[in-house]
């Protein structure tokens, strides 16, 4: 798939719109577990990469996910804040070639970035966080095969949300709470069910 | 003046970075580059990556720059700010363990001597090392 | 930079020693101008209370602000080294005219 700066930039809008208009869900979410500024953080964040977006999508997407990466650590703020921004910046620094976008170059790049989000945030699968719903979403993508795959991993990664509302938290404001975190969705698990998706039914509708 | 390392004071709180930044210019003087940041993008008590990063620009010098934290998310968040400077620059950033407002004074007084980055740090660290 | 421990029994090239009339003792301030006119000297240079000692290494703000040296104490100063007798008499001076800007430390 080819991203053209016209294409760049209706994924990044996507992904923000997503974001933008989930807020209030997302800092109800973190009221319950957390300090009620996830959606509030996150909203500063897309809204700050859609105010340069001319400028990011006029580069090479693995430059504009770089981009979108760097903007994100230094606007949104909090832990969710280096968090996402590893994970765009990190995934663009691995696309070394952009217009060969194979599924394996994909893959690995989200592998990397998974990676540095577990050293970052000192966490793994099972602590009730991003990583939650962003691994499994990976397995999925690794088994896809097809455009038509790209639906399952939109499915995968709802349902991994879903998974997180009975575990405890190990990280973060919510490992405060200990037993009282159960119960709740995971507001980064949330988030990143979102991002997701949105770049999934992105996809879906060009490939 | 350029050529003496420069002091970034981080602190969860505006007021106190501020107030260890005019203590420091009060007692050393301003021949030493300086600038202090404090509070999240959010507006409240916590730090922002981008307001370290400014600060580290308006004080950057060749001598290098010590970074003076408070708590444990200044450091993360300097530790992130780093990572957005030019390559070039991030061997000459440190982050010190010390006490802000002794240590800033203490680092900022060596620095003024034209003293190079590891004694700047040593002497920010000082009071923590003992 | 040398922040030598003086060796017992050694002869130290210069001394001089001061009364600290300045109000409020070697409080911060004052430390710091006395450290950093140390440190324009080559030379070890030693501040102490009494005139044996201790020994403190004048070119350390955080040791020369432990002193607490209280208002109207007599100050020793000790060096070693090329500019000692420059150092020690510099450094009296400076005690002498309660730590009067010097002008050149920059704005």
């Amino acid at each position: 798939m080819n991203f053209d700066q016209r294409t760049t930039r209706e994924m990044i809008q996507a992904i923000a719109d997503t974001v933008i208009g989930s807020a209030g869900e997302l800092t109800e979410l973190d009221r319950a577990i957390g300090d009620a500024d996830h959606g509030v953080n996150l909203e500063r964040g897309f809204k700050a990469v859609l105010a340069k977006i001319d400028a990011i999508s006029a580069r090479p997407i693995n430059d504009a996910l770089n981009e979108v990466g760097r903007t994100l650590i230094l606007t949104v703020g909090g832990a969710s804040g280096p968090l996402y921004g590893k994970l765009f910046a990190t995934i663009g620094q691995h696309l070394t070639d952009p217009d060969e976008l194979t599924k394996e170059r994909v893959v690995n790049a989200c592998e990397q970035a998974i990676s540095v989000l577990k050293t970052l945030g000192r966490s793994d699968v099972g602590h009730k966080t991003m990583l939650d719903v962003l691994v499994p979403a990976l397995d999925q993508l690794r088994a896809a095969d097809g455009a038509s795959s790209l639906s399952n991993i939109g499915e995968r990664a709802h349902a991994a949300a879903l998974e997180t509302v009975p575990m405890i938290a190990r990280r973060g404001r919510a490992s405060f709470l200990g037993e009282r975190s159960r119960g709740h969705m995971d507001p980064g698990a949330r988030s990143s069910e979102l991002i997701v998706t949105a770049v999934c039914r992105f996809l879906e509708a060009r490939l | 003046m350029g050529k003496n390392v420069g002091i970034v004071i981080v602190s969860h709180s505006p007021d106190v970075a501020k107030g260890a930044a005019d203590m420091v210019r009060q007692m050393v003087g301003t021949n030493v580059p300086l600038a202090w940041c404090g509070g999240n993008p959010a507006g409240g008590l916590g730090t922002s990556v981008e307001a370290i990063v400014k600060a580290l620009e308006l004080a950057w010098s060749d001598a290098g720059v010590v970074i003076m934290v408070d708590m444990g998310g200044a450091e993360t968040n300097s530790e992130m700010a780093i990572e957005m400077m030019p390559e070039r620059r991030r061997p000459k950033i440190i982050v010190c363990n010390g006490p802000i407002v002794e240590g800033s004074v203490m680092a900022a007084t060596e620095s003024s001597s034209g003293a190079t980055l590891d004694r700047v740090r040593r002497a920010a660290e000082e009071l923590y090392s003992r | 930079m040398t922040s030598g421990r003086i060796k017992v029994g050694s002869v130290l090239r210069a001394r001089s020693q001061v009364v600290l009339t300045h109000e409020g003792g070697l409080h911060a301030r004052p430390a710091i101008k006395l450290t950093q006119l140390a440190k324009r000297f080559d030379s070890a240079v030693w501040i102490a209370l009494a005139e044996r000692g201790p020994w403190i290494d004048a070119k350390s703000i955080a040791r020369v602000m432990a002193m607490k040296t209280p208002h109207m104490a007599t100050l020793y100063f000790a060096a070693e080294g090329e500019d000692a007798d420059e150092a020690t008499s510099a450094l009296a001076r400076l005690v002498e005219s309660d730590f009067a800007d010097g002008g050149d430390e920059g704005g």
